[in-house]
């Protein structure tokens, strides 16, 4: 906060970083606000809300059911679209994920502290959104009880996997993936399940988080260890986020179909990645903030900084999808002439036009600081670009499928309901998970915000240390 | 929280009590300098340059996972190494086994597991010696502010000598708002924590749950067919009804007009206009030995073995069937026996279903052999020069 105030007349005010909270906020009155919330009954728009989501949660499970009744031939995946659903949406899932990684890993190594506030929720979601993405690659195995046999292990089969596969690359990127986000998220977690231990009267809940806190007691030596623990994660977390997308990629990237076989697409995959992950958080946050009182916790300065990095990935998209362009032109390649016209005219025309409408032209409203001050617009936007992400899948998967080298065998691709309500299912559990966390657990990291408020740090060392 | 709680008896530390992180500071170097145990903070956040003020060393944690990420690496590479190119060597995309670069996804996430891994449990388990629900700190009253908002020192015990009054002066000395001193857990604090002994309880209770969970899943689950639609296939069976066709059955007969391949009714015609067709086949013995087995299986029942009319069926049924050996038939030009052996003569049905274009010559040459070997002259028996 000091150095703000020492640097204000060189720096910029623009550049300067945001006001973290906002009114006056104590280590006290924290622990108030935010964990309060697992100790009061909730109130009725959340019981509607789980409702809801509940309710689209059992139509994908019902409809899961029916695929493994019925067999993968209840979907409309057919020669030559083999992949089409179920790819998608793991893709689109598991890039939801990556701006909980983005926010708690990367910012916290740039030493972003007004990541601390939406660190937490951004965190929650990266592994709410990884668990619907692992749902596909196990039900589209088709044999899901023999899903194990992803694994490489002595057998007596006498079979070892493949480790020139992407495929098997992507196991074990998705397995690490869920793994060190689950440390993260859990790790960062413990001092505050101390918190809401010590502060809770109810013998059951005491009891729940004692277990899970696992003792924490809050000594200076454990801080130290602690501290050096969450640097090392955050370190290695930023390599995982950005590899593991990139893994995803080459599902893609190694094969010889005209449109997949192109070298941009592991930064393109990261890109999109965030972008729809953020857009996603935007889309919670606002929620959260308005319907749990937050509003000096997650400031409007938050929203902004968020709307700036979803601005910023749709140019890094926009120039991705030129990049399609003009690889497929300058390759003189008829194959990929063709994939290129197929997307911006072809049967599936449409979805090409969604997704370069919703994920290049709807964000550029962000240009205007009115419309990053406004709930209206970024929502606008967020919900642009969640559809407009997962139509980018679809764009790549089935449309680069549908029509590749041989003509004899191009095939129009149609979904089945059952395919749509996998989909719907996927966003019932996603949306459930969220609203039972924001009930149960410290929906903001509060030990993460202490250490941030103003006098938190000891006066002779507060300039010191995190600048 | 103050003198009251001060008694005589076996103490694990003294707590004192600060209300901001400034006064904690402040308090450390006196407190450490009263020599009465050892000194340790418990604080609500990570207060920076406490460990310094408390002479902490450097965390090891650094360098445990810096050794435990190049061994995730090296496991990588080496397990798959050794499967690729020793003891399950495929060829895939025209790489050698042994090409190491299609490792490296693998070896990178296996040490980033390996790493965070050691990172978190290193940190809990090892370092931290979590968890540990018996600590004396837990169950004091300045825990709900240690979580919280308070900044608490502890002067520890590290003898039995331990002067908890005096600990408890220099702690107030040092500018504690209040103390607290913590009684020494009776027994092991392990097992006195009834947390611990809930935590395995609810284990246990878990895994007879599970097991009984797993026990009936397995009994019952084999007996469901899931995914049933790769078994049930679309397909026709033979003899079996089908709802495909209009008249029920799965097996239909051929388009009117059908002809299998071979089986084309050449000789279209009377029989005498066939005289003139040339048997197309040479006389070899391949042909030959086709035209006898066409012979034995479809002509010689009525025909006879030696083809002068007196097969099985003749004496059974008392029918007549020609005598190839007949001058008649003697004289008979190749074409016409073939145009009986198509469309039949009398009695004797159509054998073009069961004979094809090349077997019905081959037997045609057949007969004529029978016909000479039963009329043999004298010339055939000389042995050819």
């Amino acid at each position: 906060m000091r150095t703000d105030a020492a640097h204000a007349g060189a720096i910029p005010e623009a550049l300067l970083e945001p006001a973290l909270t906002e009114g006056r906020v104590t280590p006290g009155s924290l622990d108030d606000q935010v964990l309060a919330f697992p100790e009061t009954k909730p109130p009725r728009q959340w019981y509607f809300g789980l409702a809801v989501t509940l309710s689209a949660m059992f139509v994908g499970l019902a409809c899961i059911g029916y695929t493994f009744y019925k067999g993968i031939g209840a979907w409309g995946n057919t020669s030559p679209v083999f992949w089409a659903f179920d790819i998608i949406n793991f893709v689109f899932w598991v890039g939801i994920g990556h701006a909980g990684t983005l926010i708690s890993a990367i910012l916290f190594l740039f030493r972003k502290r007004w990541r601390n506030a939406i660190a937490r929720f951004a965190e929650a979601m990266t592994i709410f959104a990884v668990i619907c993405a692992v749902i596909f690659p196990l039900i589209h195995v088709g044999r899901p009880w023999l899903a194990y046999w992803l694994f490489p292990y002595p057998n007596q089969r006498a079979l070892w996997t493949n480790f020139r596969s992407p495929l098997l690359w992507d196991v074990f990127a998705v397995n690490t993936y869920f793994s060190v986000s689950l440390m993260f998220w859990y790790l960062g977690l413990i001092p505050d399940i101390a918190s809401m231990r010590d502060r809770t009267t109810s013998k059951l809940r005491k009891t729940i988080y004692t277990v899970l806190a696992v003792g924490w007691r809050g000594a200076a030596t454990h801080w130290q260890h602690y501290e050096k623990a969450y640097l090392l994660l955050a370190g290695l977390a930023t390599g995982l986020v950005l590899s593991v997308h990139s893994v995803v990629s080459f599902d893609f990237a190694t094969s010889v179909v005209p449109g997949w076989h192109m070298t941009i697409f592991p930064p393109y995959f990261v890109a999109g990645a965030i972008f729809a992950g953020f857009a996603m958080v935007v889309m919670v946050l606002v929620v959260v903030r308005e319907t749990m009182q937050l509003k000096n916790l997650i400031t409007m300065r938050h929203l902004d900084v968020m709307n700036k990095v979803i601005l910023s990935m749709s140019c890094i998209m926009g120039y991705s999808y030129m990049m399609e362009g003009f690889t497929a032109w300058y390759s003189q390649n008829e194959f990929l002439h063709h994939g290129f016209k197929n997307i911006i005219s072809g049967t599936y025309g449409w979805a090409g036009w969604v997704t370069i409408s919703c994920n290049i032209f709807i964000p550029q409203i962000l240009w205007f600081k009115k419309a990053r001050a406004s709930y209206f617009w970024m929502i606008f936007v967020a919900i642009g670009v969640t559809v407009g992400m997962w139509f980018e899948r679809f764009v790549i998967i089935v449309i680069s499928l549908h029509q590749d080298y041989l003509p004899s065998a191009w095939r129009i691709y149609k979904p089945t309901l059952t395919d749509f309500g996998i989909l719907l299912g996927t966003f019932g559990i996603f949306f459930t998970l969220v609203l039972i966390f924001a009930r149960v657990l410290p929906v903001i990291a509060t030990t993460e915000v202490k250490a941030i408020l103003p006098d938190a740090q000891p006066s002779h060392h507060g300039d010191d240390h995190h600048v | 929280m103050s003198e009251t709680t001060l008694k005589p008896q076996a103490s694990y530390a003294v707590l004192g009590l600060f209300d901001t992180p400034d006064a904690l500071m402040q308090a450390i170097p006196k407190a450490r300098a009263a020599q009465l145990g050892a000194v340790e903070a418990y604080t609500p956040y990570p207060i920076h340059g406490i460990d310094e003020a408390l002479g902490h060393r450097k965390s090891p944690l650094g360098g445990m996972v810096l050794v435990m990420g190049v061994l995730g690496a090296l496991t990588a590479f080496g397990f798959q190494y050794w499967i690729s190119a020793v003891d399950y060597p495929i060829i895939t995309g025209g790489k050698a086994a042994n090409s190491w670069e299609a490792f490296i996804p693998i070896m990178f996430e296996v040490t980033v597991l390996f790493s965070t891994f050691t990172a978190g449990l290193g940190m809990l388990l090892l370092l931290n010696k979590l968890p540990f629900f018996g600590h004396p700190v837990l169950s004091s009253k300045a825990i709900t502010g240690i979580t919280r908002d308070r900044y608490a020192l502890a002067i520890e015990a590290e003898s039995d000598s331990f002067n908890a009054e005096a600990a408890a002066q220099a702690l107030k000395d040092a500018g504690a708002a209040a103390v607290e001193a913590l009684p020494a857990p009776d027994r092991s604090p392990f097992l006195t924590s009834d947390y611990i002994l809930r935590t395995l309880g609810g284990i246990f209770v878990a895994c007879v749950v599970a097991g009984l969970a797993i026990f009936f899943a397995i009994k019952w689950f084999p007996l469901m067919r899931p995914m049933v639609n790769m078994q049930d296939q679309p397909r026709l069976n033979a003899q079996k009804a089908s709802a495909f066709f209009k008249d029920g059955h799965g097996m239909q007969q051929p388009v009117a007009g059908t002809v299998a391949r071979g089986h084309l009714p050449t000789a279209t015609g009377t029989q005498d206009a066939s005289a003139s067709l040339i048997n197309p086949l040479p006389r070899t013995p391949e042909v030959f030995a086709v035209g006898k087995k066409a012979y034995h299986n479809r002509c010689e029942v009525c025909h006879g073995a030696l083809g002068n009319g007196m097969g099985s069926l003749t004496s059974a049924y008392g029918g007549k069937p020609a005598n190839l050996q007949s001058q008649q038939f003697r004289d008979y030009p190749d074409g016409k026996i073939y145009w009986a052996i198509v469309n039949g003569k009398n009695s004797m049905p159509s054998h073009a279903p069961y004979l094809s274009e090349s077997e019905r010559w081959s037997v045609v040459h057949y007969v004529r052999a029978l016909q000479r070997a039963q009329n043999a002259k004298d010339e055939d028996l000389k042995v050819a020069p």
